[in-house]
Protein backbone atom coordinates (compact mmCIF):
# COMPACT_ATOMS: atom_id res chain seq x y z
CA UNK A 1 0.00 0.00 0.00
CA UNK A 2 3.18 2.10 0.83
CA UNK A 3 4.28 1.94 -2.57
CA UNK A 4 1.16 3.56 -4.06
CA UNK A 5 1.26 6.40 -1.41
CA UNK A 6 2.96 8.78 -4.13
CA UNK A 7 0.10 8.12 -6.53
CA UNK A 8 -2.44 8.80 -3.95
CA UNK A 9 -0.70 12.04 -2.91
CA UNK A 10 -0.34 13.09 -6.92
CA UNK A 11 -3.99 12.36 -7.48
CA UNK A 12 -5.24 14.57 -4.74
CA UNK A 13 -3.20 16.96 -6.75
CA UNK A 14 -4.68 16.80 -10.03
CA UNK A 15 -8.04 16.49 -8.52
CA UNK A 16 -7.89 19.52 -7.03
CA UNK A 17 -5.56 21.17 -10.50
CA UNK A 18 -8.34 19.90 -12.50
CA UNK A 19 -11.54 21.04 -10.53
CA UNK A 20 -9.62 24.85 -10.32
CA UNK A 21 -8.74 24.62 -14.19
CA UNK A 22 -12.40 23.22 -15.14
CA UNK A 23 -14.31 24.35 -13.16
CA UNK A 24 -13.77 26.96 -10.98
CA UNK A 25 -11.48 29.67 -12.80
CA UNK A 26 -13.69 29.52 -16.01
CA UNK A 27 -16.73 30.67 -14.90
CA UNK A 28 -14.87 33.34 -12.54
CA UNK A 29 -13.22 34.94 -15.62
CA UNK A 30 -16.07 34.22 -17.75
CA UNK A 31 -18.56 36.43 -15.64
CA UNK A 32 -16.14 39.47 -15.67
CA UNK A 33 -17.53 42.45 -17.83
CA UNK A 34 -16.13 42.29 -20.98
CA UNK A 35 -14.60 46.06 -21.79
CA UNK A 36 -16.88 48.63 -23.73
CA UNK A 37 -15.25 51.10 -25.20
CA UNK A 38 -17.24 54.30 -26.74
CA UNK A 39 -15.47 56.53 -29.05
CA UNK A 40 -16.35 60.62 -29.44
CA UNK A 41 -16.08 62.31 -32.61
CA UNK A 42 -16.13 66.59 -32.95
CA UNK A 43 -15.26 67.71 -36.21
CA UNK A 44 -15.01 71.63 -37.28
CA UNK A 45 -14.52 73.06 -39.81
CA UNK A 46 -13.84 77.37 -39.66
CA UNK A 47 -15.53 77.64 -43.45
CA UNK A 48 -18.73 75.89 -44.91
CA UNK A 49 -18.07 77.81 -48.20
CA UNK A 50 -15.05 79.05 -50.13
CA UNK A 51 -14.10 79.66 -53.82
CA UNK A 52 -12.37 77.40 -56.25
CA UNK A 53 -8.72 77.37 -55.47
CA UNK A 54 -8.76 78.09 -51.88
CA UNK A 55 -8.39 75.63 -49.34
CA UNK A 56 -10.34 74.56 -45.59
CA UNK A 57 -9.19 72.95 -42.76
CA UNK A 58 -10.78 70.11 -41.40
CA UNK A 59 -9.97 69.22 -37.91
CA UNK A 60 -11.21 66.04 -36.02
CA UNK A 61 -11.11 65.18 -32.21
CA UNK A 62 -11.96 61.87 -31.23
CA UNK A 63 -11.88 60.01 -28.18
CA UNK A 64 -12.66 57.06 -26.13
CA UNK A 65 -15.05 58.07 -23.62
CA UNK A 66 -15.70 54.15 -22.30
CA UNK A 67 -13.55 51.41 -20.98
CA UNK A 68 -10.31 50.76 -22.16
CA UNK A 69 -10.12 49.38 -25.83
CA UNK A 70 -7.96 47.88 -28.32
CA UNK A 71 -8.06 49.81 -31.17
CA UNK A 72 -9.46 52.79 -32.39
CA UNK A 73 -10.06 53.74 -35.54
CA UNK A 74 -10.99 56.69 -37.33
CA UNK A 75 -11.85 56.96 -41.20
CA UNK A 76 -12.07 59.57 -43.25
CA UNK A 77 -14.10 59.13 -46.62
CA UNK A 78 -14.01 61.32 -50.01
CA UNK A 79 -17.19 60.51 -51.65
CA UNK A 80 -15.81 62.84 -54.65
CA UNK A 81 -12.53 61.16 -55.10
CA UNK A 82 -11.02 57.64 -56.29
CA UNK A 83 -7.64 58.62 -54.54
CA UNK A 84 -6.05 60.75 -52.18
CA UNK A 85 -4.20 63.20 -54.45
CA UNK A 86 -2.25 66.23 -53.37
CA UNK A 87 -5.72 68.04 -52.46
CA UNK A 88 -5.62 66.61 -49.00
CA UNK A 89 -2.56 67.15 -46.90
CA UNK A 90 -1.86 65.87 -43.24
CA UNK A 91 -1.43 68.92 -41.20
CA UNK A 92 -1.61 67.12 -37.78
CA UNK A 93 -1.73 63.98 -36.09
CA UNK A 94 -1.50 62.21 -32.74
CA UNK A 95 -2.83 59.09 -33.11
CA UNK A 96 0.49 56.54 -32.74
CA UNK A 97 0.13 54.64 -35.79
CA UNK A 98 0.72 55.99 -39.62
CA UNK A 99 -2.51 56.97 -41.57
CA UNK A 100 -2.91 55.35 -44.61
CA UNK A 101 -4.66 56.53 -47.47
CA UNK A 102 -7.03 53.67 -49.17
CA UNK A 103 -8.24 53.88 -53.04
CA UNK A 104 -11.07 52.74 -54.45
CA UNK A 105 -11.59 49.65 -55.22
CA UNK A 106 -9.83 48.36 -52.09
CA UNK A 107 -10.89 45.77 -49.39
CA UNK A 108 -12.15 47.32 -46.64
CA UNK A 109 -13.85 46.10 -43.39
CA UNK A 110 -16.91 46.21 -43.29
CA UNK A 111 -19.78 45.75 -40.41
CA UNK A 112 -17.94 46.72 -37.79
CA UNK A 113 -16.03 43.41 -38.35
CA UNK A 114 -12.46 44.63 -37.87
CA UNK A 115 -11.17 43.39 -41.21
CA UNK A 116 -12.77 40.16 -40.63
CA UNK A 117 -15.55 40.50 -43.28
CA UNK A 118 -14.36 42.88 -46.43
CA UNK A 119 -15.92 44.69 -49.58
CA UNK A 120 -14.29 46.70 -52.18
CA UNK A 121 -14.28 50.56 -51.10
CA UNK A 122 -16.16 52.77 -53.49
CA UNK A 123 -14.14 55.71 -53.13
CA UNK A 124 -11.03 56.71 -51.32
CA UNK A 125 -10.68 56.63 -47.37
CA UNK A 126 -8.08 57.87 -44.89
CA UNK A 127 -7.84 55.17 -42.11
CA UNK A 128 -5.84 55.91 -39.45
CA UNK A 129 -5.63 53.83 -36.02
CA UNK A 130 -4.55 54.15 -32.07
CA UNK A 131 -3.45 50.93 -30.77
CA UNK A 132 -4.60 50.19 -27.91
CA UNK A 133 -7.07 52.81 -26.89
CA UNK A 134 -7.10 53.33 -23.05
CA UNK A 135 -9.52 55.25 -21.40
CA UNK A 136 -10.48 59.00 -22.12
CA UNK A 137 -7.59 58.70 -24.64
CA UNK A 138 -8.19 61.54 -26.99
CA UNK A 139 -6.88 62.01 -30.38
CA UNK A 140 -6.33 64.77 -33.33
CA UNK A 141 -5.85 64.55 -36.64
CA UNK A 142 -6.26 67.48 -38.96
CA UNK A 143 -6.32 67.84 -42.99
CA UNK A 144 -5.80 70.80 -45.49
CA UNK A 145 -7.69 69.92 -48.81
CA UNK A 146 -8.17 72.24 -51.19
CA UNK A 147 -10.38 70.97 -54.04
CA UNK A 148 -9.87 70.52 -57.58
CA UNK A 149 -13.76 71.14 -58.90
CA UNK A 150 -16.51 73.35 -57.98
CA UNK A 151 -19.94 72.51 -56.03
CA UNK A 152 -20.60 70.49 -52.91
CA UNK A 153 -17.72 68.81 -51.24
CA UNK A 154 -18.81 66.10 -49.12
CA UNK A 155 -16.75 64.34 -46.16
CA UNK A 156 -17.76 61.49 -44.41
CA UNK A 157 -16.39 61.15 -40.85
CA UNK A 158 -16.85 58.16 -38.51
CA UNK A 159 -14.80 56.32 -35.51
CA UNK A 160 -14.74 52.30 -34.32
CA UNK A 161 -13.67 51.07 -31.30
CA UNK A 162 -12.53 47.50 -31.19
CA UNK A 163 -14.02 45.38 -29.31
CA UNK A 164 -17.07 45.99 -31.01
CA UNK A 165 -19.72 45.11 -28.56
CA UNK A 166 -22.33 46.84 -29.32
CA UNK A 167 -23.92 50.15 -30.62
CA UNK A 168 -21.77 52.31 -28.52
CA UNK A 169 -18.91 50.55 -29.91
CA UNK A 170 -18.94 52.72 -32.75
CA UNK A 171 -19.58 56.93 -33.42
CA UNK A 172 -22.38 58.25 -35.18
CA UNK A 173 -24.53 55.39 -33.91
CA UNK A 174 -27.33 56.62 -36.89
CA UNK A 175 -27.54 58.30 -39.84
CA UNK A 176 -26.10 57.49 -43.17
CA UNK A 177 -24.77 53.86 -44.06
CA UNK A 178 -21.68 54.23 -46.27
CA UNK A 179 -21.10 51.12 -48.53
CA UNK A 180 -19.50 49.11 -45.68
CA UNK A 181 -22.64 49.04 -44.02
CA UNK A 182 -21.17 51.36 -41.35
CA UNK A 183 -22.89 54.63 -40.18
CA UNK A 184 -20.99 57.91 -40.73
CA UNK A 185 -21.13 61.64 -40.02
CA UNK A 186 -21.70 63.61 -43.27
CA UNK A 187 -19.42 66.94 -43.58
CA UNK A 188 -19.72 69.09 -46.29
CA UNK A 189 -17.99 72.78 -47.86
CA UNK A 190 -19.62 74.44 -50.99
CA UNK A 191 -16.85 75.46 -53.19
CA UNK A 192 -17.55 78.44 -55.53
CA UNK A 193 -15.99 78.61 -58.85
CA UNK B 1 55.85 17.08 -12.46
CA UNK B 2 55.19 20.74 -12.56
CA UNK B 3 54.56 20.27 -16.06
CA UNK B 4 51.85 17.79 -15.96
CA UNK B 5 49.97 19.84 -13.01
CA UNK B 6 50.26 22.89 -14.99
CA UNK B 7 48.91 20.89 -18.41
CA UNK B 8 45.89 19.10 -16.16
CA UNK B 9 45.11 22.68 -15.11
CA UNK B 10 45.33 24.17 -18.55
CA UNK B 11 43.08 21.06 -19.71
CA UNK B 12 40.73 22.08 -16.67
CA UNK B 13 40.91 25.63 -17.38
CA UNK B 14 39.89 24.99 -21.24
CA UNK B 15 36.90 22.30 -20.41
CA UNK B 16 35.32 25.34 -18.15
CA UNK B 17 35.85 27.80 -20.47
CA UNK B 18 34.04 25.66 -23.12
CA UNK B 19 31.47 25.32 -20.82
CA UNK B 20 31.12 28.77 -19.71
CA UNK B 21 30.40 29.37 -23.78
CA UNK B 22 27.95 26.64 -23.72
CA UNK B 23 26.65 28.69 -21.09
CA UNK B 24 26.20 31.50 -23.23
CA UNK B 25 24.93 30.22 -26.15
CA UNK B 26 21.68 28.34 -24.05
CA UNK B 27 21.44 31.51 -22.18
CA UNK B 28 21.73 33.89 -25.26
CA UNK B 29 18.63 31.74 -27.00
CA UNK B 30 16.98 31.74 -23.54
CA UNK B 31 17.23 35.75 -24.02
CA UNK B 32 15.83 35.66 -27.59
CA UNK B 33 12.90 33.13 -26.57
CA UNK B 34 11.94 35.93 -24.20
CA UNK B 35 12.35 38.79 -26.12
CA UNK B 36 10.37 37.04 -29.28
CA UNK B 37 7.76 35.87 -26.77
CA UNK B 38 7.29 39.47 -25.46
CA UNK B 39 7.46 40.66 -28.97
CA UNK B 40 4.90 38.19 -30.19
CA UNK B 41 2.62 40.01 -27.17
CA UNK B 42 3.39 43.18 -28.34
CA UNK B 43 2.05 42.55 -31.83
CA UNK B 44 -1.01 41.03 -30.46
CA UNK B 45 -1.42 44.40 -28.38
CA UNK B 46 -0.98 46.06 -31.58
CA UNK B 47 1.29 48.70 -29.56
CA UNK B 48 3.31 50.44 -32.80
CA UNK B 49 6.57 48.58 -34.42
CA UNK B 50 9.92 50.27 -33.72
CA UNK B 51 13.22 48.32 -34.00
CA UNK B 52 14.18 49.54 -30.70
CA UNK B 53 11.64 48.24 -28.56
CA UNK B 54 13.27 46.66 -25.50
CA UNK B 55 11.91 43.15 -26.26
CA UNK B 56 14.02 43.90 -29.84
CA UNK B 57 17.12 44.70 -27.69
CA UNK B 58 16.77 41.63 -25.40
CA UNK B 59 16.81 39.60 -28.45
CA UNK B 60 19.82 41.19 -29.97
CA UNK B 61 21.38 40.69 -26.91
CA UNK B 62 20.67 37.12 -26.81
CA UNK B 63 22.07 36.73 -30.41
CA UNK B 64 25.20 38.79 -29.31
CA UNK B 65 25.78 36.40 -26.02
CA UNK B 66 24.84 33.61 -27.82
CA UNK B 67 27.51 34.42 -30.59
CA UNK B 68 29.90 35.45 -28.17
CA UNK B 69 29.41 31.58 -26.40
CA UNK B 70 29.72 29.80 -29.66
CA UNK B 71 32.75 31.65 -30.59
CA UNK B 72 34.99 30.57 -27.03
CA UNK B 73 33.34 27.36 -27.46
CA UNK B 74 35.16 27.35 -31.10
CA UNK B 75 38.02 28.74 -30.20
CA UNK B 76 39.14 26.84 -26.69
CA UNK B 77 37.47 23.44 -28.57
CA UNK B 78 41.10 21.89 -29.65
CA UNK B 79 42.39 22.68 -26.32
CA UNK B 80 40.60 20.29 -24.77
CA UNK B 81 41.13 17.07 -23.40
CA UNK B 82 37.69 15.54 -24.47
CA UNK B 83 37.15 16.81 -28.25
CA UNK B 84 35.50 13.89 -29.27
CA UNK B 85 32.27 13.67 -26.63
CA UNK B 86 31.91 17.62 -27.15
CA UNK B 87 32.27 17.87 -30.94
CA UNK B 88 28.88 17.21 -31.96
CA UNK B 89 28.09 20.36 -29.18
CA UNK B 90 30.08 22.44 -31.28
CA UNK B 91 29.31 21.57 -34.59
CA UNK B 92 25.66 21.88 -33.76
CA UNK B 93 26.34 25.56 -31.88
CA UNK B 94 28.33 26.68 -35.09
CA UNK B 95 25.76 25.76 -37.84
CA UNK B 96 22.76 27.04 -35.52
CA UNK B 97 24.83 30.68 -35.03
CA UNK B 98 25.10 30.82 -38.65
CA UNK B 99 21.60 29.92 -39.19
CA UNK B 100 20.20 32.09 -36.89
CA UNK B 101 22.23 35.12 -38.02
CA UNK B 102 21.11 34.35 -41.28
CA UNK B 103 18.02 35.69 -40.53
CA UNK B 104 19.12 39.15 -40.53
CA UNK B 105 19.97 39.91 -44.17
CA UNK B 106 16.72 37.15 -45.13
CA UNK B 107 14.55 39.35 -42.84
CA UNK B 108 15.83 42.83 -44.81
CA UNK B 109 15.44 41.56 -48.18
CA UNK B 110 12.00 40.06 -46.81
CA UNK B 111 10.78 43.45 -45.38
CA UNK B 112 12.22 45.08 -48.70
CA UNK B 113 10.09 43.50 -50.82
CA UNK B 114 6.99 42.09 -49.10
CA UNK B 115 6.52 44.47 -45.97
CA UNK B 116 5.56 43.26 -42.43
CA UNK B 117 6.09 39.47 -41.96
CA UNK B 118 3.80 37.46 -40.33
CA UNK B 119 4.76 34.33 -37.63
CA UNK B 120 5.32 32.04 -40.33
CA UNK B 121 8.05 33.66 -43.18
CA UNK B 122 11.43 32.33 -43.68
CA UNK B 123 13.60 34.59 -42.00
CA UNK B 124 11.03 34.06 -38.81
CA UNK B 125 11.71 30.21 -39.70
CA UNK B 126 15.47 30.74 -40.07
CA UNK B 127 15.72 32.38 -36.70
CA UNK B 128 13.88 29.69 -34.99
CA UNK B 129 15.76 26.76 -36.69
CA UNK B 130 18.94 28.77 -35.50
CA UNK B 131 17.84 28.54 -31.84
CA UNK B 132 17.06 25.12 -31.33
CA UNK B 133 19.93 24.09 -32.79
CA UNK B 134 22.29 26.70 -31.63
CA UNK B 135 20.23 25.44 -28.20
CA UNK B 136 21.00 21.86 -28.36
CA UNK B 137 24.32 22.22 -29.52
CA UNK B 138 24.41 24.84 -25.61
CA UNK B 139 22.50 21.93 -23.84
CA UNK B 140 24.47 19.07 -25.29
CA UNK B 141 27.93 20.60 -24.00
CA UNK B 142 26.00 21.62 -20.70
CA UNK B 143 24.86 17.73 -20.07
CA UNK B 144 28.46 16.62 -20.83
CA UNK B 145 29.50 18.46 -18.63
CA UNK B 146 27.26 17.68 -15.73
CA UNK B 147 27.55 13.59 -16.50
CA UNK B 148 31.76 13.83 -16.50
CA UNK B 149 31.45 16.61 -13.23
CA UNK B 150 28.81 15.11 -11.13
CA UNK B 151 28.75 17.91 -9.04
CA UNK B 152 25.48 19.33 -7.07
CA UNK B 153 25.32 22.31 -8.91
CA UNK B 154 25.99 21.11 -12.22
CA UNK B 155 22.02 19.76 -12.04
CA UNK B 156 20.76 23.07 -12.79
CA UNK B 157 23.36 23.20 -16.21
CA UNK B 158 20.22 20.85 -17.34
CA UNK B 159 17.62 23.13 -16.49
CA UNK B 160 19.94 25.95 -18.59
CA UNK B 161 20.03 23.96 -21.09
CA UNK B 162 16.63 22.16 -21.67
CA UNK B 163 14.66 25.54 -21.03
CA UNK B 164 15.65 27.53 -24.21
CA UNK B 165 15.14 24.52 -26.37
CA UNK B 166 11.36 24.28 -25.06
CA UNK B 167 10.81 27.42 -25.59
CA UNK B 168 12.61 27.69 -29.17
CA UNK B 169 10.59 24.59 -29.92
CA UNK B 170 7.35 26.06 -28.90
CA UNK B 171 8.39 28.86 -30.91
CA UNK B 172 8.34 26.54 -34.31
CA UNK B 173 5.15 24.54 -32.89
CA UNK B 174 3.38 28.12 -32.81
CA UNK B 175 4.51 29.34 -35.99
CA UNK B 176 3.10 26.19 -37.58
CA UNK B 177 -0.59 26.18 -35.46
CA UNK B 178 -1.14 29.72 -34.99
CA UNK B 179 -3.29 31.79 -37.23
CA UNK B 180 -0.85 35.04 -36.95
CA UNK B 181 0.87 35.20 -40.79
CA UNK B 182 -1.84 36.75 -43.40
CA UNK B 183 0.26 39.78 -44.28
CA UNK B 184 -0.80 41.83 -47.50
CA UNK B 185 1.49 39.60 -49.43
CA UNK B 186 1.22 36.28 -48.63
CA UNK B 187 -1.14 34.05 -46.44
CA UNK B 188 0.89 31.96 -44.67
CA UNK B 189 -1.94 31.11 -42.19
CA UNK B 190 -1.82 27.06 -41.80
CA UNK B 191 -4.98 25.21 -42.78
CA UNK B 192 -7.17 25.68 -39.45
CA UNK B 193 -7.70 22.04 -38.73
CA UNK B 194 -3.73 20.58 -39.84
CA UNK B 195 -3.29 23.39 -37.56
CA UNK B 196 -5.41 22.10 -34.42
CA UNK B 197 -3.74 18.42 -35.23
CA UNK B 198 -0.12 20.22 -35.46
CA UNK B 199 -0.58 21.91 -31.74
CA UNK B 200 -2.84 18.65 -30.00
CA UNK B 201 0.01 16.46 -30.81
CA UNK B 202 3.36 18.52 -30.74
CA UNK B 203 3.09 20.84 -27.97
CA UNK B 204 2.24 17.59 -25.33
CA UNK B 205 4.96 15.62 -26.90
CA UNK B 206 7.51 18.68 -26.34
CA UNK B 207 6.13 19.11 -22.62
CA UNK B 208 6.42 15.68 -22.30
CA UNK B 209 9.86 14.83 -24.14
CA UNK B 210 11.66 18.05 -21.93
CA UNK B 211 10.61 17.54 -18.90
CA UNK B 212 11.28 14.10 -18.59
CA UNK B 213 14.50 14.31 -20.03
CA UNK B 214 15.10 16.89 -17.74
CA UNK B 215 14.10 13.77 -14.94
CA UNK B 216 16.37 11.24 -16.64
CA UNK B 217 19.24 13.30 -17.01
CA UNK B 218 19.23 14.34 -13.21
CA UNK B 219 18.47 11.03 -12.34
CA UNK B 220 14.71 11.51 -11.06
CA UNK B 221 15.99 13.96 -8.62
CA UNK B 222 12.77 15.09 -7.17
CA UNK B 223 12.56 19.73 -7.71
CA UNK B 224 13.96 19.31 -11.43
CA UNK B 225 10.47 18.90 -13.48
CA UNK B 226 8.78 21.39 -11.25
CA UNK B 227 11.72 24.01 -11.33
CA UNK B 228 12.04 23.76 -15.83
CA UNK B 229 8.59 23.96 -15.68
CA UNK B 230 8.03 26.71 -13.02
CA UNK B 231 11.17 28.57 -15.16
CA UNK B 232 8.34 28.31 -18.08
CA UNK B 233 5.67 29.33 -16.38
CA UNK B 234 7.15 32.48 -15.20
CA UNK B 235 8.59 33.51 -18.49
CA UNK B 236 4.82 33.08 -20.50
CA UNK B 237 3.62 34.49 -17.86
CA UNK B 238 5.65 37.83 -17.72
CA UNK B 239 5.68 38.16 -21.34
CA UNK B 240 2.81 36.75 -22.71
CA UNK B 241 -0.16 37.64 -19.86
CA UNK B 242 1.00 40.57 -17.47
CA UNK B 243 1.81 42.93 -20.53
CA UNK B 244 -2.18 42.22 -21.56
CA UNK B 245 -3.93 44.90 -19.23
CA UNK B 246 -7.44 42.76 -19.96
CA UNK B 247 -6.13 39.85 -18.68
CA UNK B 248 -3.06 40.19 -15.91
CA UNK B 249 -5.76 38.79 -13.03
CA UNK B 250 -5.42 35.76 -15.36
CA UNK B 251 -2.72 34.91 -14.02
CA UNK B 252 -3.62 33.46 -10.75
CA UNK B 253 -4.98 30.82 -13.53
CA UNK B 254 -1.78 30.38 -14.81
CA UNK B 255 0.39 29.96 -11.55
CA UNK B 256 -2.34 26.58 -10.70
CA UNK B 257 -0.24 25.03 -13.78
CA UNK B 258 2.71 23.99 -11.16
CA UNK B 259 0.53 22.04 -9.52
CA UNK B 260 0.96 19.08 -12.02
CA UNK B 261 4.49 19.55 -12.49
CA UNK B 262 4.74 19.35 -8.87
CA UNK B 263 2.49 15.96 -9.12
CA UNK B 264 4.52 14.41 -12.03
CA UNK B 265 7.65 15.60 -10.42
CA UNK B 266 6.56 13.47 -6.82
CA UNK B 267 5.07 10.70 -9.04
CA UNK B 268 8.12 10.48 -10.99
CA UNK B 269 10.73 10.73 -8.07
CA UNK B 270 9.20 9.01 -5.02
CA UNK B 271 6.52 5.94 -7.28
CA UNK B 272 8.77 2.98 -7.03
CA UNK B 273 7.29 1.73 -10.27
CA UNK B 274 8.89 0.53 -14.06
CA UNK B 275 6.49 2.99 -15.49
CA UNK B 276 6.18 5.59 -13.29
CA UNK B 277 7.69 8.39 -15.84
CA UNK B 278 4.69 7.64 -18.49
CA UNK B 279 2.30 8.41 -15.77
CA UNK B 280 3.88 11.98 -15.53
CA UNK B 281 4.68 12.27 -19.08
CA UNK B 282 0.56 11.50 -19.76
CA UNK B 283 -0.01 13.67 -16.38
CA UNK B 284 1.97 16.43 -17.86
CA UNK B 285 0.48 16.13 -21.78
CA UNK B 286 -2.96 16.84 -21.02
CA UNK B 287 -2.27 19.72 -19.68
CA UNK B 288 -0.77 21.29 -22.89
CA UNK B 289 -3.67 24.19 -22.94
CA UNK B 290 -3.41 25.09 -19.98
CA UNK B 291 0.38 25.47 -20.58
CA UNK B 292 0.07 27.18 -23.22
CA UNK B 293 -2.51 30.13 -22.05
CA UNK B 294 -2.95 32.56 -23.97
CA UNK B 295 -2.37 31.88 -27.47
CA UNK B 296 -3.33 28.81 -27.97
CA UNK B 297 -6.99 29.59 -27.81
CA UNK B 298 -6.51 31.34 -31.61
CA UNK B 299 -5.83 27.36 -32.94
CA UNK B 300 -8.53 26.38 -31.21
CA UNK B 301 -10.66 28.76 -31.91
CA UNK B 302 -10.68 28.96 -35.70
CA UNK B 303 -11.93 25.72 -35.92
CA UNK B 304 -14.67 25.27 -32.69
CA UNK B 305 -15.85 28.61 -32.24
CA UNK B 306 -14.66 31.19 -35.39
CA UNK B 307 -15.09 34.30 -32.94
CA UNK B 308 -13.44 37.54 -33.89
CA UNK B 309 -10.48 37.96 -31.32
CA UNK B 310 -9.10 41.39 -30.21
CA UNK B 311 -6.75 41.11 -27.49
CA UNK B 312 -8.64 42.31 -24.75
CA UNK B 313 -11.22 39.03 -25.69
CA UNK B 314 -8.17 36.65 -25.90
CA UNK B 315 -9.16 35.05 -22.14
CA UNK B 316 -12.63 35.32 -22.72
CA UNK B 317 -12.54 32.90 -25.92
CA UNK B 318 -9.88 31.17 -24.29
CA UNK B 319 -12.06 30.36 -21.33
CA UNK B 320 -15.28 29.80 -23.27
CA UNK B 321 -13.28 26.72 -24.87
CA UNK B 322 -11.11 25.10 -21.99
CA UNK B 323 -13.73 22.15 -21.18
CA UNK B 324 -14.51 21.26 -24.58
CA UNK B 325 -10.46 21.44 -25.70
CA UNK B 326 -9.44 20.07 -22.50
CA UNK B 327 -12.34 16.37 -23.39
CA UNK B 328 -11.36 16.71 -26.86
CA UNK B 329 -7.72 16.73 -26.83
CA UNK B 330 -7.61 14.06 -23.95
CA UNK B 331 -6.35 10.83 -25.07
CA UNK B 332 -4.22 12.05 -28.41
CA UNK B 333 -2.50 14.49 -25.71
CA UNK B 334 -1.95 11.91 -23.19
CA UNK B 335 -0.68 9.03 -26.38
CA UNK B 336 1.67 12.28 -27.86
CA UNK B 337 3.17 12.88 -24.26
CA UNK B 338 3.84 9.11 -24.30
CA UNK B 339 5.80 9.31 -27.10
CA UNK B 340 7.76 12.57 -25.96
CA UNK B 341 8.54 10.09 -22.98
CA UNK B 342 9.94 7.33 -25.08
CA UNK B 343 11.80 9.50 -27.28
CA UNK B 344 13.49 11.13 -24.60
CA UNK B 345 14.99 7.50 -23.22
CA UNK B 346 16.33 7.41 -26.48
CA UNK B 347 17.73 11.18 -26.66
CA UNK B 348 19.39 11.35 -23.16
CA UNK B 349 21.26 8.08 -23.63
CA UNK B 350 22.53 9.38 -26.88
CA UNK B 351 23.52 12.46 -25.11
CA UNK B 352 24.87 10.79 -21.60
CA UNK B 353 27.07 8.28 -24.36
Amino acid sequence: MKKYFPIVIASVFVGVYLVLSLGVFPPLYLSKDLPSPQPYLEVKIPNNSISLGESFDLNIFSKNIGDYGDIHILSIGFPSLEKITDEVKVINSNFNHQYNFIEKNTLVGSNYSAGDHKVESQYALIEIMNRPSPPNGSYDFQLLITPKNAGLYEIYVKVIEIPHTGELSHFPQQGLLDPQGEYVSVYSVMVNR
Amino acid sequence: MIHMELESNLIKKSRLIFLSGNLMMSLGILFVTVGGSWDITNHVLNKPESFESVPHGVMYSGVALALIGTAISFLIWHKIEDKKSLKISLKLGVIGIAVLLSAGPIDFIWHSNFGLDGLLSPPHMSLIIGMILTSVGGMIGLVRYHVLSHSKISKFLIVIGLLPIWLASSGLISSLSLPFSNTGFFNFNPEPVSALIVATLCYPFLISLILISSSRLSKNKFGIITLIGGLFLAIYGTTAILPNFAMSDTILFYSTNLIPLVAADYIISKLNYKHAKYIGAGLLGSTFYMFYYPYIMYTYNEVLLGKLVSPSLIYSIYFELIVQVFFITLIPAVLAAFAGCYFSKHVCEKIEA
